[in-house]
C-alpha cells in the first residue's frame, strides 16, 4: 500500500463515520495523523469536522496547523479567504461570527501573516485596503511599516476615480481609519508638512460629511412616506450612505468632536506653541487669537512659523461656527437637519424703529450724510457704513420662536471672529485662501449663506448684494431643475429677495428696496392680524437709542415677513413723505402703512395730520380702498369740519383732475387711471353725479362705507394694497 | 498539640475517662511533650481500662491515643514517618475493629448506632485536622492492611468511611482514601470500589448524583476511583459490566477535563516506590480494555436478549455513543501525555502503559473474538479491533506504549484480521518530508491573555500544576526508542488543544 492510499484510505473512514459517529470519525482521524503527520488531508479533514460543527478553539487551533505546515495548499487560502470576509464586513450572521471565532483564536503573529497574504490576493484598492486596516488595528506595530502607504494609495485611489466630493468611501477610510492609527502611534514620525495635509484632509472629509446635503433619494422616499408617518421628520434624512461602502460604514458619530480631538494630536505632533488640547472650539479660537496678538507683537519670525497653526486652528473654528449658525438659519441644507417644524430664519435691518419720529432721524441722518461728503473722495459708501456700523451691532431675535438664540448668536459672532483674524494678516489671508480653493468652499452654499449674513453684518451692503447674487446663481447651477414652486425652494428664493431688499434699504435705494419687497410680498399669504400681535408686543420695551443700527433675525415665514416688508416700505416713504416739499401720495402710503401695528405709529400719523393741516389740502384717491383703520377715519371726517380747519381733502378717485390739478400729482393720478381694479367702481361712481355739488356727499357715503369695513381683516387689505398698487409704489420713489 | 482534634469528643464521657484523661495530660506535662512513649506496662493498663467501658467510648479512647502518640512521635522526630508500635496496632484492633486478642475475653461489639456514632467521629477528626502528614499517618494506621485477621474489618470499616465521606462531601478523607487506593494492592481497591458502586450506583440508583458532584471536590480520589472501577468491572460478566450510570458519569467527568486521567500519574514522584500488585498509574488501560471490550461483549449480552425489543438495543446505543466519546477522550489524553511527557524529557524512558498488560488485553480480545466468531458479531469485532488499533497506534507515537512494530505484529498475531489493525503493525509507507524542516514546537505563542490555558491557576486542579520531584526515573528495561518519535517534534504549549500534530 502506498502513502497515498493508506491517506485515502483512513480520510475515507473517517469521512464515512461522520454522521453516525463523530467520536469515531475524530479517533480515526488522530490515529491517522499520528502515522501520517505530513499529511495535509487527515489534517484538512480534522479542521473541517470542527469548523462544521462551528466549534471554535479546535478549529482554530487545527487552522493553525495546517496554516503553518501546509502553507501552500489552495484550499488554506481559500479558507483564508472565506475568513478575513467574514472579518471584513460587519455581518452578524452566525457562521460569520464563528469565522471570525476562529481567528481571535490565532497568535498574533498568524494572524498577521494571514492578513498580509490575503491583502495580497485582493485586486480592488477598497477591499485591499480594508484588509490592510484589519491588520494595522491589530498590530499596532505594523502602522509604521503599512500606514502611510495605505493612507497614500487611498488618497491616490480618491483622485484616480475622480470623484467629485470628499466624502466617498477611500477619504472615509483614511480619514475615521487609517488616520487615527497613524496619528495615535507612538512610534510614527511623519513630516510637519505631511501632518498638515492630513489634517486638512481630515478637516474637508469631516466638514463635508457634516454639511453634506440631504441625499436625493431620501427626499423623495421623504416625501412619499410623509402621509404615513406619524413624525415625518424622522422618517427622511436618517439614511446616507456612502458610495462603495455599507450602511453602518457610512456613519461618521461625533464629526466635529473627532475632528477636534484630531486637532489635539496633531498639536502635540508639531508642537504647537500653547497647544494642550482644547475642549472645545472657542478655546481652540481663543487659544490662537492671543498666539497671534502675540506673536504680531513681538517677532515676525515667530508669526511665520505659527502661521500653519493659526490658519488650521481658525479655519476650523470658522467652519464649525458658521455651520451651526447656518444650520439654525437655514436647516433644510443639511442631511439630519430636515424637519418640518424648522424654517429658514433670514437677517435684516432691524425696522422697529420705524414709527419713531422723524424729526429726530432725519437730523441724524443729514448729519451723518454731512459726514460722508466730507470723506467721500477717500472711502465707499460701505466703508462709510462699516465704519458707523460695522462694530458692535445688535442681532435682534424673538426668544420664544428661536430657543437656541443664544447658541446661535454665539456660533456667529465667533465665526465672525475667526473671519476676521483670518484676515488680520496677510500671510494669514493666503494660507486660508489656499485651503479655501483646495476645498472649493466657493461652491458651499450653506458658507455662502453665512459669508452674506456676515457682510451685512459687517454693514457692508453693496458686498452682501454682490453675495446674495453669487448665492442665486449658485443655488441655480446646483438644483437646475428645481421646482420653483416646492415651497422649501420658494422661501428659500425669497430669503435672498428679502436680505437683498433690506441691503437696498440700507444702502438708501428705497426704489430698489421697494420693488424687491413688492416681489416678495406677491409670494406671501396674509396672516389673520390677531395673530401677529402678539409677537410685535416684545418689540416694544427695545430702548429707542440702538435704533438704526440693529439687525433683526426673522423667521422666513409669510406671518413675520409681511409685517417686516410692510415696516421696510413705511421706513422708504416716510423720510419722503415728511420732506419740505409735498408728496401727498407718500403721506398717503405712509398713512395707508402706519394702520399696520395701530397706535405704534401714532405719532407718526398725528405729525402727517399736522402736515395736512398747514397744506390746507390734502390728495390721496386709494384712501378710502385701503384705509379701514376707526381713529384715521375719525381724524380725516374730522379735518373736514369747521373745528378741524376745513382742510380740502380730495380723497376720491379723479375729484382731483375735476377740482384742480396739483401739478406734482399729475404724473401719478394719469397712472392711478391706467391701474385696473379697486378703482374702477369707485369712478363708476362718480361719473353719474353732479360735478362739484355732490362732492361732500360722495365723502360722507364713503366715510360711512368705510366705517363698516373695519373689521375686515387688516393684513389683507394691505397686502392687497402692495400688490394692487405695486407700480404707483415703486415709481413713487427716487 | 496535637490531639485537639479528639478531646472535645471526650467532654460527655463518665468520671473513670476524666481521670485516665487527667493521667494522660500529667504524663504529657511530665514528658515535657517532646516524646511520649506508652510503654507495655502502661499499654496493658489501659487496655483493662478499656476492657471495662462501653465499646464505642473505648474505640474513642483508642483514637485519642492513637491521635496522642502520632502526633506527638511525628513532632519530635524530624527523621522518617514514626512507625506505630506495635502495643498501639492491638489496641487498635482488638477496641476498634473488634478483633479478639485472646479467645477468653471477646470485645463487646458496637451497636450499629454506635457505630455509626463513632464514624461521625471519625469523619469530623480528619475533617478538622489541620496537619495533612498526620491526618495521612493516622488514615494509615487505621486503614493499612496488615495481613491479619483484622483486614476484614479493617476494609468493611474504611468501606462505610469513604462512603459517608462522599456522601457528606469530606475532602480530607477522600483525599487520604486517593492515597490508599495508590497504595494498596488491587484486590483490595477493588473492593472498595464494589462498595462504593453498591451503595451509589447499584442500591440506590439516583446516589450517584452524589458521587457526581466528588468529581470538583476531589479530583485525585476519582482519578483513583476510576482506576480501581475499571478493574472491578472486567466484562468478565453481566455483573461485572460496567452500569450505564457509571459509564455516563465517567465519560462526563472526562470530557469535563481529560486531565483528570492523568492526576495521579503527574502528581506522583517518580522515584516512589509503589508496593507489588497494586493499581496502574493511570485509569488509561483499564478505559481502553472498556472500550475494545464492549462491543464484543454487549453483542455477547445482547444475544440470548435478541427478542427483548426496542428499550435493550436503544440503551446499547446509547452506550455505544459513550463508549465512543470514552474512546475518543482515551486517545486525547495520549496526546496530552505526550506533551507531559516531552516536558519532563520522559519520552521513550517511562513506559506509561506497561507491554505486558497491553498483552494480557491483547489476550482477552483474541480470545472474546474467538467465542463470538463466526459472522454475525463481525462488525462487533471490527469496532473492538479498529479502536485496539487505533489504541496501540496513538500509544505507540505518542510514546505512552514502548513497543516496537515487529513486537507488536507478534503481539497481535492471533487476532482477526482488521485494516487498521493491518495498517498500524506495518507501520506508515515512509514517505519523502513533502516540506523540510520538523514542526517547530514554540511557534505557538500564546499572546492572547482570554485563552483558558489548562496550566492557569484557575485551574480546579491546582495539583495540575508543575510536576514535583523528577530528576531521578525509574530505570526501565532496554527498549527500542520508537521510531518516529524525537522529542523536539512536539510542542508543549498546545495542552488545550485536543490534537496537535505529531511528527
Amino acid at each position: 500500500m502506498s502513502a497515498q492510499g493508506d491517506c485515502e484510505f483512513l480520510v475515507k473512514r473517517a469521512r464515512e463515520l461522520v454522521p453516525q459517529d463523530p467520536y469515531a470519525a475524530k479517533a480515526w482521524l488522530i490515529t491517522a495523523r499520528t502515522l501520517y503527520p505530513a499529511d495535509f488531508n487527515i489534517q484538512y479533514e480534522m479542521y473541517s469536522i470542527e469548523r462544521n460543527a462551528e466549534r471554535t478553539a479546535s478549529a482554530g487551533r487545527l487552522l493553525y496547523d495546517i496554516f503553518v505546515n501546509f502553507p501552500e495548499q489552495p484550499v488554506v487560502w481559500r479558507e483564508i479567504a472565506v475568513i478575513t470576509a467574514a472579518l471584513r464586513n460587519d455581518s452578524q450572521d452566525k457562521h460569520a461570527q464563528f469565522l471570525k471565532g476562529v481567528f481571535e483564536t490565532l497568535p498574533g503573529p498568524v494572524q498577521c501573516k494571514m492578513l498580509l497574504k490575503a491583502t495580497e490576493q485582493c485586486f480592488n484598492t477598497l477591499e485591499k485596503a480594508e484588509m490592510l486596516l484589519l491588520l494595522l488595528k491589530r498590530f499596532p506595530e505594523s502602522v509604521v511599516q503599512h500606514g502611510v502607504s495605505l493612507g497614500e494609495s487611498l488618497l491616490e485611489a480618491e483622485t484616480v476615480e475622480n470623484l467629485d466630493t470628499p466624502v466617498n468611501c477611500f477619504r472615509k477610510l483614511f480619514v475615521c481609519d487609517v488616520l487615527p492609527l497613524i496619528l495615535n502611534n507612538p512610534n510614527m514620525c511623519l513630516p510637519v508638512s505631511l501632518l498638515y495635509k492630513y489634517m486638512h484632509k481630515a478637516a474637508e472629509f469631516y466638514i463635508c460629511y457634516v454639511t453634506r446635503e440631504p441625499s436625493a433619494d431620501a427626499q423623495i422616499q421623504g416625501s412619499q412616506e410623509v402621509g404615513g408617518l406619524k413624525s415625518p421628520g424622522r422618517g427622511r434624512s436618517q439614511r446616507y450612505v456612502i458610495d462603495g461602502l455599507s450602511e453602518k460604514s457610512s456613519v461618521v458619530t461625533e464629526p466635529w468632536d473627532r475632528l477636534l480631538e484630531m486637532v489635539g494630536v496633531v498639536g502635540s505632533l508639531c508642537d504647537w506653541q500653547g497647544e494642550k488640547a482644547s475642549r472645545s472650539y472657542s478655546e481652540l479660537l481663543q487659544r490662537v487669537s492671543e498666539l497671534c496678538r502675540y506673536m504680531s507683537a513681538t517677532d515676525s519670525e515667530g508669526f511665520s512659523r505659527c502661521c500653519a497653526q493659526i490658519v488650521t486652528c481658525c479655519t476650523l473654528v470658522l467652519f464649525h461656527s458658521a455651520f451651526h449658525y447656518v444650520s439654525a438659519v437655514q436647516p433644510s441644507l443639511f442631511q439630519g437637519h430636515t424637519s418640518l417644524s424648522s424654517c429658514p430664519w433670514v437677517l435684516l435691518e432691524d425696522l422697529s424703529g420705524v414709527y419713531t419720529d422723524v424729526e429726530v432721524e432725519r437730523k441724524h441722518t443729514h448729519k451723518k450724510r454731512k459726514l460722508a461728503d466730507g470723506r467721500e473722495k477717500t472711502m465707499s459708501s460701505d466703508d462709510e457704513d462699516l465704519l458707523a456700523k460695522g462694530r458692535g451691532r445688535h442681532i435682534v431675535v424673538n426668544k420664544a420662536e428661536m430657543p437656541s438664540w443664544a447658541e446661535t448668536l454665539e456660533h456667529f459672532r465667533t465665526a465672525r471672529e475667526s473671519w476676521d483674524l483670518l484676515h488680520s494678516h496677510q500671510s494669514l489671508e493666503t494660507e486660508f485662501a489656499k485651503i479655501c480653493s483646495s476645498w472649493k468652499t466657493e461652491i458651499w452654499m450653506w458658507f455662502r449663506i453665512f459669508l452674506t449674513d456676515m457682510i451685512i453684518y459687517q454693514g457692508q451692503y453693496r458686498k452682501a448684494l454682490s453675495s446674495l447674487g453669487l448665492m442665486s446663481s449658485l443655488q441655480l447651477q446646483q438644483n437646475p431643475n428645481q421646482n420653483p414652486l416646492s415651497s422649501s425652494s420658494s422661501l428659500e428664493t425669497q430669503r435672498a429677495i428679502i436680505q437683498q431688499a433690506s441691503c437696498h434699504y440700507a444702502l438708501g435705494e428705497y426704489r430698489m428696496a421697494c420693488e424687491k419687497l413688492l416681489e416678495v410680498v406677491s409670494g406671501l399669504m396674509p396672516q389673520n392680524h390677531e395673530a401677529v400681535k402678539s409677537s410685535e408686543e416684545q418689540r416694544k420695551p427695545r430702548s429707542k437709542t440702538r435704533r438704526g443700527n440693529d439687525l433683526r433675525l426673522l423667521p422666513c415665514t409669510s406671518k413675520s415677513i409681511l409685517p417686516f416688508c410692510l415696516q421696510l416700505m413705511l421706513a422708504c416713504f416716510k423720510l419722503r413723505a415728511f420732506t419740505d416739499n409735498r408728496d401727498d401720495l407718500a403721506l398717503g402710503h405712509v398713512i395707508v402703512l402706519l394702520q399696520y401695528d395701530w397706535p405704534q405709529g401714532e405719532n407718526l400719523f398725528l405729525k402727517a395730520v399736522d402736515k395736512i393741516c398747514q397744506q390746507g389740502s390734502f390728495q390721496y384717491e386709494n384712501f378710502f380702498n385701503y384705509v379701514t383703520n376707526i381713529d384715521m377715519l375719525e381724524e380725516f371726517a374730522y379735518l373736514r369740519t369747521t373745528e378741524g380747519g376745513r382742510v380740502q381733502l380730495e380723497l376720491l378717485p379723479n375729484q382731483g383732475m375735476l377740482i384742480k390739478n396739483p401739478s406734482p400729482a399729475l404724473g401719478v393720478e394719469l397712472n392711478t387711471l391706467l391701474l385696473p381694479g379697486a378703482q374702477k367702481a369707485d369712478r363708476h361712481h362718480t361719473v353719474t353725479r353732479g360735478i362739484t355739488k355732490g362732492v361732500k356727499e360722495d365723502f360722507r357715503l364713503a366715510m360711512e362705507r368705510q366705517v363698516s369695513r373695519c373689521g375686515e381683516n387688516l393684513l389683507t387689505v394691505l397686502h392687497r394694497f402692495c400688490i394692487n398698487e405695486k407700480i404707483i409704489l415703486v415709481q413713487s420713489l427716487p | 498539640m496535637s490531639f485537639t482534634g479528639f478531646r472535645s469528643y471526650f467532654c460527655d464521657e463518665q468520671r473513670s475517662h476524666c481521670q485516665l484523661w487527667a493521667i494522660n495530660v500529667c504524663r504529657l506535662i511530665e514528658a515535657n511533650v517532646t516524646s511520649l512513649i506508652i510503654n507495655s506496662e502502661e499499654m496493658s493498663d489501659i487496655r483493662h481500662a478499656l476492657l471495662r467501658r462501653d465499646p464505642l467510648s473505648a474505640a474513642k479512647e483508642v483514637l485519642y491515643h492513637l491521635d496522642i502518640s502520632l502526633g506527638s512521635a511525628l513532632q519530635s522526630s524530624t527523621g522518617p514517618t514514626p512507625g506505630l508500635e506495635k502495643s498501639m496496632v492491638e489496641l487498635v484492633e482488638e477496641f476498634i475493629f473488634h478483633v479478639p486478642k485472646d479467645r477468653n475475653i471477646q470485645p463487646k461489639r458496637m451497636s450499629c448506632v454506635q457505630e455509626l456514632q463513632l464514624l461521625e467521629i471519625m469523619c469530623s477528626y480528619f475533617q478538622e485536622q489541620s496537619k495533612d502528614a498526620i491526618r495521612q499517618i493516622i488514615f494509615s494506621a487505621l486503614f493499612s492492611l496488615q495481613g491479619n485477621k483484622a483486614d476484614e474489618s479493617r476494609m468493611a470499616m474504611l468501606g462505610k468511611l469513604v462512603s459517608m465521606a462522599i456522601a457528606v462531601c469530606r475532602v480530607p478523607i477522600l483525599e487520604c482514601a486517593a492515597v490508599w487506593l495508590q497504595r494498596t494492592h488491587s484486590a483490595w481497591c477493588v473492593r472498595l470500589a464494589q462498595v462504593l458502586m453498591d451503595d451509589y450506583c447499584t442500591l440506590v440508583p439516583c446516589a450517584i448524583s452524589t458521587l457526581q458532584n466528588i468529581c470538583s471536590a476531589s479530583p485525585r480520589f476519582c482519578c483513583q476511583l476510576i482506576t480501581a472501577v475499571t478493574a472491578l468491572y472486567d466484562f468478565s460478566s453481566d455483573e461485572l459490566t460496567p452500569p450505564p450510570a457509571l459509564l455516563e458519569m465517567l465519560v462526563g467527568w472526562i470530557t469535563e477535563d481529560p486531565r483528570l486521567l492523568l492526576l495521579t500519574f503527574i502528581n506522583t514522584p517518580l522515584n516512589s516506590s509503589l508496593p507489588l500488585g497494586c493499581l496502574e498509574i493511570t485509569p488509561l488501560l483499564g478505559l481502553l480494555r472498556w472500550c475494545v471490550k464492549a462491543p464484543l461483549a454487549y453483542q455477547r449480552c445482547r444475544k440470548p436478549a435478541l427478542t427483548n425489543g426496542h428499550g435493550e438495543s436503544e440503551k446499547g446505543t446509547a452506550s455505544e455513543e459513550l463508549y465512543s466519546k470514552l474512546h475518543l477522550s482515551v486517545l486525547q489524553v495520549f496526546l496530552m501525555l505526550q506533551v507531559h511527557l516531552t516536558e519532563q524529557n520522559l519520552i521513550g524512558r517511562l513506559a506509561v502503559l506497561p507491554v505486558e498488560s497491553v498483552a494480557t488485553l491483547v489476550e482477552e480480545v483474541s480470545r472474546l473474538c474467538e467465542k463470538l466468531t463466526p459472522f454475525p458479531a463481525a462488525n462487533h469485532i471490527q469496532l473492538a479491533l479498529d479502536r485496539l488499533a487505533q489504541a496501540l497506534q496513538v500509544a505507540m507515537a505518542t510514546g505512552a506504549l514502548l513497543c516496537a512494530r515487529e513486537d507488536l505484529r507478534a503481539l497481535c498475531s492471533r487476532l482477526p484480521h482488521n485494516n487498521l489493525l493491518q495498517l498500524v503493525m506495518s507501520g506508515p509507507v515512509v514517505q519523502p518530508p513533502p516540506h523540510s524542516g520538523p514542526f517547530q514546537p514554540n511557534m505557538y505563542p500564546h499572546i492572547h491573555p482570554g485563552r483558558p490555558s489548562s496550566l492557569s491557576p484557575h485551574s480546579p486542579h491546582p495539583v495540575l500544576s508543575p510536576h514535583p520531584a523528577l530528576s531521578p526515573h525509574r530505570p526501565l528495561t532496554a527498549h527500542t526508542a520508537h521510531p518516529s518519535l524525537s522529542p523536539h517534534a512536539f510542542h508543549p504549549a498546545a495542552m488545550a488543544f485536543p490534537y496537535r500534530p505529531i511528527r
